[in-house]
């Protein structure tokens, strides 16, 4: 693998993260990581469909009237999320009822067309798809962070196992959408950190 | 080319929607089956759960087929009755087959028009049977729904489950993830007298000993106010149904109780209700014999 190729799939996952540095996506990070499960069904998701519409569009990008392309890109994203939830709703029936509107709002999810305006716009179908398959894992990566954190503290379970024991009183702040962002207020600490060259001056 | 052109920006989107249309109505046509089998499945074992078969927990590791199976075997008989009480068709258990009154947003508007096919599903469990009745209504974000569940003369509700749309998790949500909430409506009647308002979900707590109140969910007013209104509605409509199946019973046990014990007495004594019931005539006897 090449040197761009591999920056094109690293950078996302955490120097550049679109949850954590691009601030994109925080909406759903917030709604959706009250429990494991649905963090890592939504994460495949948007996984999923963040690279086929990368794939599409950089494939139409040469003929795609330019006054248009918003337009054409939003069509492209949303027959891919109907998609999903259409498959989910067949498939994992259980899981689609957990996340509900959320897998129609990824249509919305800033992750989504902001990659697409930024990169597949501009490049070859290959490096475009895995670009979004990249972005999409960047962000699931945090939400299963969150999520964990989330369902240990907020249920005592982890995937629906108990793991901490039943005299355990589950903290009723950790389920509500505040805590998401306290959580992720902490993860961006720990990788500015890390990162030194993030700290602003 | 010129991608700037306006014939070429018409023909172009309109060509991208065409075809985006005709993939999602094909994968809207070959997934529907699936869909609708999961939606089937998922009501039965709703039923199932206020019956008192098995957790939701416990039926979400079984297969749709299986729990069509767990449906058609424990059944007795399903129908839909009128606004009168009176049964106007039977509804198909057979498993290959089996017909539900789902369409509940449908008969939510017919009961406020008076002219409700309202869904009845008879099941028998320990040899007694168990009658579960729908509700439907509007919670904070959208619909809630559940099932009710009645002892075999619907003088007592044995069970309960709820559902919603899109109720907030960890507030409204709570009418289905909190089991004390629908254990709550175990042991408790409905108020034939006010058909209006025939149940009540009291904020800040029930009055002990009223024996068609319960606790609401402290930060889900909301959601129980739309979860009280729903069964106000519902039940209310099914009251004239619950009045006959009670007023029936009241005879059976009459006649029962004179002669030997029979069979029919014999499992209804397994309800407390009943067997406090049996009590009173027994109780009575002595009285008129003293």
């Amino acid at each position: 693998m090449n040197e761009e190729l591999k920056k094109t799939l690293l950078n996302p996952i955490f120097k550049g993260n679109p949850i954590t540095v691009l601030v994109l996506g925080i909406c759903s990070s917030l709604a959706v990581t009250v429990q494991l499960k649905g963090a890592c069904v939504m994460a495949l998701s948007v996984i999923i469909v963040c690279g086929l519409s990368s794939l599409i569009v950089s494939l139409l990008r040469n003929s795609i009237p330019n006054r248009v392309r918003i337009i054409v890109q939003l069509v492209v994203v949303a027959l891919m999320v109907i998609l999903v939830d259409q498959v989910l709703k067949a498939y994992a029936y259980a899981v689609d009822k957990q996340l509900s509107v959320y897998i129609g709002l990824i249509i919305t999810n800033c992750i989504v067309m902001g990659r697409i305006e930024a990169f597949a716009l501009g490049n070859k179908p290959i490096p475009s798809m895995l670009d979004g398959l990249a972005n999409g894992a960047g962000y699931g990566m945090i939400l299963i962070i969150v999520a964990f954190f989330r369902e240990l503290l907020g249920s005592g379970t982890l995937f629906g196992f108990r793991v901490l024991p039943a005299s355990y009183v589950p903290n009723n702040l950790v389920i509500l959408p505040p805590m998401a962002l306290i959580i992720l207020g902490c993860i961006v600490w720990v990788q500015r950190s890390i990162q030194k060259d993030l700290q602003e001056k | 080319m010129n991608t700037n052109n306006n014939v070429y920006t018409i023909v172009y989107t309109t060509i991208v929607v065409v075809i985006a249309a005709a993939i999602l109505a094909l994968a809207a046509m070959a997934l529907k089956p699936r869909q609708q089998a999961n939606i089937k499945a998922e009501t039965i074992s709703q039923m199932l759960t206020a019956a008192g078969f098995a957790s939701k927990e416990d039926l979400a590791k079984n297969s749709n087929d299986q729990i069509l199976s767990m449906y058609s075997d424990n059944i007795k008989t399903a129908f839909l009755i009128d606004a009168a009480g009176n049964k106007t068709d039977e509804l198909e258990t057979e498993v290959s087959s089996i017909e539900l009154q789902d369409n509940l947003k449908a008969e939510n508007k017919n009961i406020a028009s008076g002219n409700p096919a309202l869904p009845v599903y008879v099941f028998e469990k320990d040899g007694a049977e168990i009658n579960v009745i729908p509700c439907y209504g509007a919670g904070l974000w959208g619909p809630i729904w559940g099932y009710i569940a009645f002892n075999a003369d619907c003088t007592e509700i044995v069970g309960a489950y709820f559902d919603h749309e899109s109720e907030t998790p960890g507030l409204g949500a709570k009418i289905k993830d909190e089991i004390w909430f629908r254990e709550q409506f175990k042991g408790k009647k409905v108020d034939f007298e006010h058909a209006d308002n025939p149940f009540d979900i009291v904020k800040g707590g029930a009055p002990a000993g009223d024996a068609s109140k319960i606790d609401a969910i402290t930060g889900a007013t909301m959601t129980c106010n739309g979860l009280d209104a729903a069964l106000d509605t519902w039940l209310g409509a099914y009251i004239p149904f619950l009045q006959k199946k009670a007023g029936a019973a009241v005879e059976e046990d009459c006649c029962c109780c004179d002669g030997d014990e029979c069979a029919d007495c014999d499992h209804d004594h397994d309800h407390d209700h009943n067997h406090d019931h049996g009590h009173d005539h027994n109780h009575q006897h002595n009285h008129q014999e003293g």
